[in-house]
């Protein structure tokens, strides 16, 4: 468990900090130059771009009203190379980035400013490099937040495979399943599972496949014909997986039909078009919709409905939910789909996780809370001390 | 104007015309529609990856460019195909880890940023009656979806706040979609009233 | 009374179909010019647009849709081009998924010969004004890598150009060099951009999305994530009127025309609801 943990934290912290390294063996390096410009008083500050991988050196100015109207060229000299790396810019930006140096080498840069036929050149820099740097600082806060809720879904995790019993309340609508299972058995109609239009990487597509798990299951059990048409490959063959272990753990390996699991397209609504017009034919006695929605599931739903099928939906779109609402028997509104698969599995790595979760809308509630207060305080009584710590804590955030 | 004499724009038209004699019942032209529909969409995708991917990304570095290193998600690609062959299609997994490993590791800490902007965003800067409703619905909505609390007492009270709010907020949406839905008729009619039959400009 | 009342409970679908055809498309026929109020998400992009971009600035526009919400999503990537070329702003669309490469396309075509017709002393060209990206699959990592390096991205534009021989390419090259981005699109890629592009790059940006969608987005412009948004039909009609009002396009476009079907379509969308609901309170009165 301990190593486990240890990886875990490790994988995490590389995750949100990592860049990627080009070359960093000379330290040596002069990383910042500062230049005169020619007639005019700009500075022109040259610098390794802080927190990259290494590829890039950030050029700063500040513009005087002189200068005002004219355009800006930036050239990168290295050896004997010049290269404009920008023309005709506004020299009112103030910064440029230069992404195309190579880590490690030296480089030096002139600017040009133009107006009509005057040219003005600044001196060169001094030579600069660019390195890479192996943690991104600027994303402290972020690496310190996650660290906390990482440890909190760890612990969590770690108590529910322990064997702690975690109460997790029941979601309307899940003994609908077994129902819709058995009264498309009853008509002799198939099932139709929809895990929208999302990615594997997805989480309500994560969610959904849980669920169809236990659907499929149920399905093998009386023997029912279960169609999963697909919107993405990765999905569809995850999908074939799912619905393959569902029917061996119910002991029916010979049922299993991997053609019923089928790609459409990857078009929204020729997917919608396409899952319709199978909707139309097959006439499913119940379609269950659990997983990532747009706009097509209004057109799904609707077509469900016509043909008189029960209806079992889930996504954690909120724009779609409505629908769902109005044209389906059940929805399982946002987190209630992940609820859902919890409550029907509990297995503790999900557990765990609906837990945990729990406690980071707690904390959540109360920041939210204590900002009410402190801004209440703050900008709308206008005491100082108020203010200050509501700024404090929204800077903190 | 006057009625077009494009041949495009005929097969455009007619093509709607048969999508939305679905409206009346199912039929072999919405049948012939839907399947074009889709196999065109199919098409189009495969040969936009074939240019973009399979010759800009793969083919062109890896002839003319000599850049090897393009082999290393080549193979990863490959093993996706795998999956045709019994007994090896274990070697799918390989590409899918990667890709859900790589994708995790992009999204997690975007996704918490997204969220502290969020909660940010959600404390009242300015007294208004708007802000002081955004923070109780979004607390009371926080609340329902507890699910390691059942839904009882002062919980049950603050929850059934929340679930009015999701169904206000499912009442705007849905009015929303409806507004949606006629723009996209409008957007047909448009094109069978002015660019097919040329009675509108 | 209550055979009227049986007959409307059970009446067929098909008739209130017919019913809001006719109802859209009468206005088209009969014009009426409904009034229209500029809202200030709508307002705000276009105040940015046209007061924080400096002549020769930079604009992003991603295509991220495809030919079914193009009623809702083209009109408003029609005004901007139009707007940013008003304003002598650089152009560039892409896409993210395979259709929008397409759409942009057709849009870019149709907006250089609209503007060059109408303004023939400031000509646009493809190339110098405007251009468009070549497809690279990847969303996420495209957004992310634009960050870092946009012309070893997209090496090339969408008609096979090298992007270094483009005169618009002069000092883009990450997100640092443009100005302002505006994602058009009706699903959750909008979010993609939202984090990647403006949480880990500050890329300033607003949002065009569909009536459908547009609920959803709201809590981006609360917590400053986007400054503006156009939402649906209406949202691309109201940028179309701040370009007319502000003398950038003389006539009215495809959305303004379509905004008194839209009126004219919700209205009977009312009459039907209201009609359905005394049916039902009646039915229930009698049931009991």
């Amino acid at each position: 468990m301990k190593r486990h943990l240890l990886l875990f934290l490790c994988m995490i912290s590389i995750s949100v900090f990592s860049q990627e390294l080009i070359d960093s063996t000379n330290v040596a390096l002069i990383d910042t130059a500062i230049t005169e410009m020619q007639h005019s008083g700009i500075v022109l500050n040259v610098c390794d771009t802080p927190n990259d991988d290494g590829t890039s050196i950030t050029i700063k100015w500040d513009i005087n009203d002189s200068l005002k109207g004219y355009l800006m060229d930036i050239h990168r000299i290295h050896g004997e190379c010049d290269t404009a790396i920008a023309l005709d810019m506004n020299p009112e930006k103030g910064i440029h980035t230069d992404n195309m140096v190579h880590g490690g080498t030296n480089y030096m840069y002139y600017a040009l400013f133009k107006k009509d036929d005057i040219v003005k050149k600044t001196d060169n820099s001094l030579p600069v490099k660019a390195i890479g740097q192996w943690f991104n600082k600027e994303r402290f806060d972020s690496f310190i937040v996650l660290l906390l809720i990482a440890g909190a879904f760890a612990w969590f995790i770690y108590l529910a495979k322990k064997g702690k019993s975690f109460y997790i309340r029941k979601i309307a609508g899940l003994d609908a399943v077994e129902e819709a299972v058995g009264r498309s058995t009853e008509m002799g109609k198939p099932i139709m599972y929809l895990l929208g239009i999302g990615y594997v990487t997805d989480i309500p597509t994560i969610a959904g496949l849980t669920i169809l798990g236990r659907v499929a299951k149920k399905a093998a059990e009386y023997d029912t014909r279960i169609m999963v048409p697909s919107y993405d490959p990765v999905v569809m063959t995850t999908a074939q997986e799912v619905v393959k272990e569902a029917f061996t753990e119910a002991g029916r390996p010979d049922a299993y039909r991997k053609e019923d699991t089928m790609y459409i397209t990857q078009d929204q609504f020729g997917y919608a078009a396409g899952v319709d017009g199978m909707m139309m034919r097959e006439k499913p006695g119940a379609i269950f919709l659990q997983g990532l929605f747009f706009a097509e599931s209004l057109i799904l739903a609707e077509t469900g409905y016509s043909i008189g099928a029960i209806q079992i939906a889930g996504t954690t779109e909120t724009a779609q939910l409505p629908f769902f609402v109005a044209a389906c028997d059940y929805t399982l509104i946002g987190e209630e789909m992940m609820a859902a698969s919890v409550y029907l599995e509990r297995e503790p790595l999900m557990l765990g996780s609906i837990v945990a979760e729990d406690l980071i809308k707690i904390i959540i509630v109360f920041v939210l809370i204590i900002g009410f207060i402190l801004g209440l305080l703050g900008h709308g009584f206008k005491i100082g001390f108020f203010t200050d710590m509501f700024e404090w804590l929204v800077r903190i955030i | 104007m006057a009625i077009s004499t494009s041949i495009w724009i005929w097969i455009a038209a007619l093509l709607t015309l048969s999508i939305y004699s679905f409206l009346y019942k199912d039929n072999p032209f919405y049948k012939f529609s839907e399947k074009i529909l889709v196999g065109i969409s199919i098409g189009y995708t495969v040969s936009i990856y074939f240019h973009n991917t399979i010759i800009a990304k793969v083919w062109n570095p890896l002839v003319h460019d000599h850049n090897f290193l393009v082999i290393v998600p080549l193979i990863l690609g490959l093993l996706m195909f795998s999956r045709l062959f019994k007994g090896k299609a274990y070697l799918s997994r390989i590409p899918i880890a990667f890709v859900v490993g790589t994708g995790c590791g992009m999204s997690i800490p975007s996704s918490f940023e997204n969220l502290f902007k969020q909660v940010q965003g959600t404390m009242p800067q300015v007294f208004t009656i708007g802000n002081i409703i955004i923070l109780i619905g979004v607390l009371s909505t926080l609340i329902y979806f507890f699910f390691s609390v059942e839904h009882k007492g002062i919980i049950g009270k603050v929850t059934r706040v929340g679930i009015t709010f999701i169904m206000i907020g499912f009442g705007a949406a849905f009015g929303a979609t409806i507004m949606a839905r006629i723009s996209l008729f409008i957007g047909r009619i448009q094109f069978l009233l002015g660019d097919w039959l040329g009675i509108i400009s | 009374m209550m055979k009227i009342i049986n007959y409307l409970d059970h009446i067929d679908k098909r008739w209130i179909y017919l019913v809001l055809a006719i109802a859209v498309i009468f206005p088209f026929l009969f014009p009426i010019g409904c009034p229209m109020k500029i809202t200030p998400p709508v307002s705000n992009m276009y105040n940015y647009i046209n007061d924080s971009i400096p002549e020769g600035g930079v604009m992003l526009v991603s295509v991220d849709y495809d030919p079914s919400t193009m009623a809702e999503l083209h009109p408003m990537g029609k005004a901007l081009i139009t707007h940013c070329f008003s304003k002598n702003i650089r152009v560039f669309l892409m896409g993210l998924y395979p259709p929008g490469v397409g759409l942009a396309q057709d849009m870019i075509s149709n907006t250089l010969e609209e503007w060059n017709k109408s303004n023939p002393d400031n000509i646009k060209i493809l190339g110098n004004d405007i251009s468009l990206f070549a497809f690279v699959p990847g969303v996420s990592v495209v957004i992310l890598k634009m960050g870092e390096d946009i012309r070893g991205t997209f090496n090339t534009d969408a008609y096979g150009n090298d992007l270094d021989s483009l005169p618009i390419m002069a000092g883009v090259n990450t997100y640092n060099d443009i100005d302002y981005m505006v994602d058009l699109a009706g699903s959750s890629v909008i979010l993609s951009w939202i984090i990647y592009a403006n949480g880990r790059y500050n890329q300033k940006m607003g949002i065009g999305t569909t009536a459908v969608s547009m609920a959803e987005y709201y809590a981006y412009l609360n917590s400053g994530q986007a400054n503006g948004m156009l939402g649906g039909l209406k949202g691309a009609a109201e940028y179309e009127a701040l370009l007319i009002k502000n003398n950038v396009s003389q006539d009215r476009n495809q959305a303004s025309i379509g905004m008194d079907a839209q009126s004219s379509g919700h209205l009977t969308y009312i009459i039907f609801i209201i009609v359905g609901n005394i049916i039902y309170f009646i039915k229930r009165k009698k049931e009991k």
